[in-house]
């Protein structure tokens, strides 16, 4: 295996290399290229490194949104004070990648762009509502796009030739914002989910109001629960904790919304029925 | 009771040893196959059926042979009718007519780097005609299946005796084994119980991948180097199927990465010696992890059903079985005579069993060809005599306890194998664990706190808890061994052995049992191992041998060198300052025959979510009866590894194949157990029964990894009401039983 590594020291210098050199592969922590290029499943010849482009780092910025370069490495994200106090959630999402010694490798715009939908944090940043930059050579300013549309398919974005992402934006949350990440796990602690649930909500009143739901690992991206979140609007626990009819069957069409496979950690029924619970059971941590 | 005689008051025994081997693999001395330099050596890399089952129309190597530093491409035509296996050799080298699983071999390169070697195998262009497939036990015994092998009475079939007799030409092997009167057994039963098991396909997971060096010396002698863990056993079966003389045969293994069973059979070397041949000069190979799941030999799946006749208390009075298991397309893994893996037909053991027919069918398919994982057999049949004994107990009103102290078989009683039982404790396993899981209290449902299930959001009265037990035997190794125990110029005495270390701590073991024996330190002792042509005949690491055997072969060592020894002088010191002079070197050697087993028993708790059907083992503690300890270090180790290699396999481990393909062909897909999902085990360890080995040792290596299913499927059972009848149990399973159940 041979290919030409350009390491550019600039996030200018990155996007002239991708401008000459069509085809050329953006790599950031390597951990999933590397992989691919193993399997031979990606024969690049030529690769671009954003390791030294300046792309890193995590800021909050003047209107209270988070900002997260592209070459933050998870572990940072998982371990930044800043991001823990932003959301929790947000935090954990990112320390459920793989191992310690992946996460310190990986990085946040890498595993936006590899848009494997059984990643962790891609759930959690739809639900949060993340928008990502994506840069281009003789672009002035970069264009902004939702996650939701970042993600078009099984291991496939809407990054267009030439274009390097260079971060990930997360809005401000509203004051009482709650959220929540859970994965299920049900074979061993080492492994991608079965299925996993991304909620976010604010709470008024013991009251659920604008729930987002996403999921991950049920489908050819992670992917929003709309119709399970207007079904959500407004849905309050009673006192002891039973629900007010509605939260067990806005789970429920939970099932419909997504579009899992038969593998093997679980077939597509089985993956339905723990969406529907995990739904509701993340749904119940923000209500309680 | 043993043959070699206790020695209650060795000084040393008991006090944890430092590990020969240790050493050398942290500093990185320990030598793995892999990291044998050999100058100008090639690299091979094979061509892999992408089809289950063809025909091998043409092979057309042009364009690999046209590229630069491509020094051989071989086929099935260069290899024919050459085969290899253990036993039976029906795997041909290369496919020379057809190929009968996905990622058979038919055509192999030699290239200066392994990359090109790849890239060449890549260029080979082989036209296949697509033949029928049989993927399933049904289909392959089906009247009108396709015949596998149509030229199976044309194989070599190795160590002497016939071939087992089959009555459908698909059938691999055949052991049927009745003793008793079965049928007045089942003529005067209170009760009949028959239920029918399923158990997945299981890899070893080592970690160490097969490597191998193959070269021939100008002097014709065949060099390999190989992770083989029985190098004596493989010389011998690549002299059979090359057709060269033993003698001209070196077979050098160094450490192994870990074996579980697996590295028995190799797969490289007949190849390798071709390649060699042709290009006159060394050449390597190193098998890929995702080709190692694909293409070596992982335990047969299979199905097993099983008929028990009891009394109105529950004792047993017969039992009969019937275990078909998935061989797949070759026999070749698989050493026993009756070419079913090891103790497949060991149903119940450790229970008395006055009478019993039980029959094994191995059966050829397009899958992957199946051999030996750690207690072969043993994991199937556990899995579902200990079940079905729960079962048993469930469906009488006996408790679970009750009814394997029952049944909990005492000397002179007769075993499932027809055999008089000559072990003591079965009972005292049974009832200690009884007293170390306070059976006798109801298990509390108490608060299993967070973590028990997956995370604050798992509501607490969603968790079900329940307990099982798992109760298990495992015959002590046999076999005879040779070695050699020598006093060298350093005055150090040196045990020299031809059996490679994979893990178990074998090496340390020679040390410490010839030092206790001498009253030497152990500093004054060292084990060294030697290829084949070095050291004398040893059957190598496997089938919970090596501690009874080759221990016993260190034993006479020690003692045919004190016999010497006294001869020079009275003073030891003195004596071994003489014998170094000398070079004194005895041999050491060892038979061991005795019909001995180790019982075992495993308590677990499991919390079970029921809205999910996730679920964990909360709790475990193993009652093992060892016989003495000669490294307590690496026996609990042994134990400790036991009960995580035997949870893997229950809860999470499964090779699926999928239209002859391993889809689960990685690490990603094929999951291990990870340390976040061993729950804490605690050990007891009796000691008081004297086993055949060296100062009353029994053996720990295989014993303890296959009641772990039993144990897990009867507290899942405990918790939730219902059983889950296949193995690996996993919480889809359990969802199901439960909404079974709720419906």
């Amino acid at each position: 295996m041979s290919f030409e590594l350009h390491r550019p020291r600039s996030l200018d210098e990155a996007l002239t290399l991708l401008e000459k050199n069509e085809g050329a592969h953006v790599m950031a922590g390597a951990t999933a290229l590397v992989l691919l290029m193993r399997q031979g499943l990606v024969r690049p010849s030529v690769v671009v490194s954003l390791r030294d482009a300046g792309l890193g780092g995590i800021r909050a910025e003047s209107d209270g949104a988070l900002w997260l370069g592209a070459t933050t490495t998870i572990r940072e994200a998982e371990e930044s004070p800043l991001v823990r106090s932003f959301c929790p959630a947000l935090a954990e999402a990112f320390g459920h990648v793989a191992t310690v010694r992946v996460r310190d490798q990986a990085t946040v715009g890498g595993n936006l762009a590899h848009a494997d939908p059984a990643q962790d944090p891609p759930p959690m940043l739809l639900a949060l509502g993340a928008e990502v930059e994506l840069a281009k050579a003789g672009r002035k300013k970069p264009r902004r796009i939702p996650v939701e549309e970042l993600l078009v398919g099984l291991f496939e974005t809407s990054i267009e030739e030439g274009e390097i992402l260079t971060g990930v934006r997360v809005p401000p949350l509203p004051a009482g914002t709650r959220a929540t990440y859970v994965k299920f796990l049900p074979r061993t602690e080492d492994d991608y989910a079965t299925v996993s649930v991304a909620a976010v909500g604010r709470v008024t009143n013991g009251a659920l109001m604008d729930a987002r739901i996403a999921l991950g690992s049920v489908g050819p991206t992670a992917v929003r629960a709309r119709k399970t979140e207007a079904a959500l609007r407004e849905v309050a626990l009673m006192p002891g904790g039973a629900d007010n009819g509605r939260l067990t069957a806005a789970a429920a069409l939970v099932r419909d919304e997504i579009d899992p496979l038969d593998d093997i950690r679980g077939s597509a029924e089985y993956k339905r029925e723990m969406a529907r619970v995990w739904t509701e059971r993340a749904v119940r941590s923000l209500l309680s | 009771m043993s043959a070699v005689e206790t020695h209650p008051a060795i000084p040393y025994l008991p006090t944890p040893e430092e590990r020969v081997e240790g050493r050398e693999k942290v500093t990185g001395h320990a030598r793995y196959a892999m990291d044998v330099p050999i100058a100008g050596a090639l690299w091979a890399a094979f061509v892999g059926s992408p089809y289950p089952h063809a025909r091998v129309v043409s092979v057309d190597a042009k364009r690999a042979l046209r590229m630069k530093g491509v020094r051989a491409v071989i086929s099935g035509k260069d290899t024919a009718p050459v085969r290899f296996g253990r036993r039976l050799q029906d795997w041909p080298i290369l496919a020379h007519d057809r190929v009968r699983f996905m990622g058979e071999r038919v055509a192999a390169v030699a290239a200066d780097t392994r990359e090109l070697a790849e890239e060449a195998a890549r260029a080979i262009e082989v036209e296949y005609e697509e033949l029928p497939p049989v993927f399933t036990l049904e289909a392959a015994l089906a009247p009108e299946a396709p015949v596998l092998h149509p030229e199976r009475a044309s194989y070599l079939y190795l160590g002497g005796g016939e071939p087992p007799k089959t009555t459908h030409p698909n059938q691999q092997g055949v052991v049927i084994h009745e003793h008793g009167d079965v049928a007045a057994g089942f003529a005067a039963a209170a009760r009949v119980f028959e239920h029918t098991f399923e158990y997945a396909r299981n890899h070893q997971g080592y970690l160490e991948p097969r490597g191998t060096i193959v070269w021939i010396e100008k002097d014709g002698v065949v060099h390999v180097v190989t992770t083989n863990k029985a190098p004596f056993t493989l010389r011998m079966q690549l002299s059979k199927a090359l057709g060269i003389p033993e003698e001209t045969i070196v077979v050098d293994a160094g450490y192994i990465g870990g074996d579980f069973g697996g590295k028995g059979l190799s797969i490289d070397e007949p190849a390798l010696y071709f390649l060699a041949k042709k290009t006159r000069r060394p050449v390597r190979s190193l098998l890929s992890l995702s080709d190692d799941f694909q293409v070596t030999n992982p335990r047969h799946p299979g199905t097993l059903r099983l008929r028990t006749a009891v009394d109105a208390e529950g004792r047993i009075l017969a039992h009969e079985a019937h275990v078909l298991l998935d061989g797949g397309a070759y026999a070749a893994g698989k050493p026993q005579a009756g070419l079913i893996p090891g103790d497949a037909g060991l149903l119940l053991a450790g229970y008395r069993v006055p009478a019993a027919r039980v029959e094994v069918v191995t059966v050829y398919t397009n899958n992957e060809p199946a051999g030996h994982v750690r207690s072969p057999g043993q994991p199937q049949s556990a899995f579902a005599a200990d079940s079905q004994i729960d079962e048993i107990a469930r469906e009488m009103g006996i408790d679970p306890l009750e009814i394997r102290l029952r049944n909990a078989i005492q000397p002179g009683e007769t075993d499932i194998t027809g055999h008089e039982w000559h072990d003591h404790l079965a009972r005292e396993v049974l009832e200690t664990l009884a007293r170390e899981m306070k059976w006798d209290r109801p298990l509390e449902q108490r608060s299993l706190g967070a973590s028990a299930l997956d995370g604050p959001a798992v509501p607490r009265s969603s968790t079900l808890v329940g307990r099982g037990i798992g109760y298990c035997a495992r015959h002590v190794g046999r076999g005879k061994t040779e070695l050699e125990v020598e006093v060298a110029e350093d005055g150090c005495v040196y045990v020299i052995t031809g059996a490679p270390d994979q893990g178990g701590g074998a090496h340390t073991m020679l040390q410490r049992v010839v030092a206790a024996e001498l009253g030497l330190p152990v500093e004054r002792v060292r084990a060294r191992r030697g290829t084949t042509a070095e050291t004398r005949h040893d059957p190598g690491v496997g089938g919970s041998r090596f501690t009874p055997v080759a221990g016993g072969a260190a034993i006479d060592g020690a003692r045919r060198l004190r016999a010497e020894l006294e001869k020079l002088s009275s003073d030891l010191d003195e004596a071994l300052r003489l014998a170094a002079e000398r070079h004194l070197r005895v041999p050491g050697m060892f038979d061991q025959t005795q019909s001995r087993y180790s019982v075992c028993a495993y308590g677990v708790t499991v919390a079970v979510d029921r809205d999910t059907g996730q679920f964990r083992v909360t709790d475990a503690v193993l009652v093992a009866d060892v016989g003495t300890v000669i490294n307590p270090v690496a026996h609990r180790g042994q134990l400790e590894g036991a009960f995580a290699f035997g949870l893997g396999q229950t809860v999470m481990e499964d090779l699926v194949i999928e239209d002859g393909r391993v889809v689960t062909a990685n690490l990603d897909g094929y999951k291990l157990p990870t340390m976040p999902d061993v729950p804490p085990l605690r050990i007891v360890l009796l000691t008081e029964d004297y086993g055949p080995g060296p100062f009353g040792a029994k053996s720990v290596g295989e014993l303890a990894n296959a009641a772990v299913g039993p144990a897990v499927a009867n507290a899942v059972r405990d918790a939730i009401g219902r059983r889950v009848w296949s193995c690996p149990i996993t919480s889809e399973k359990v969802f199901e039983a439960l909404s079974g159940a709720r419906g």
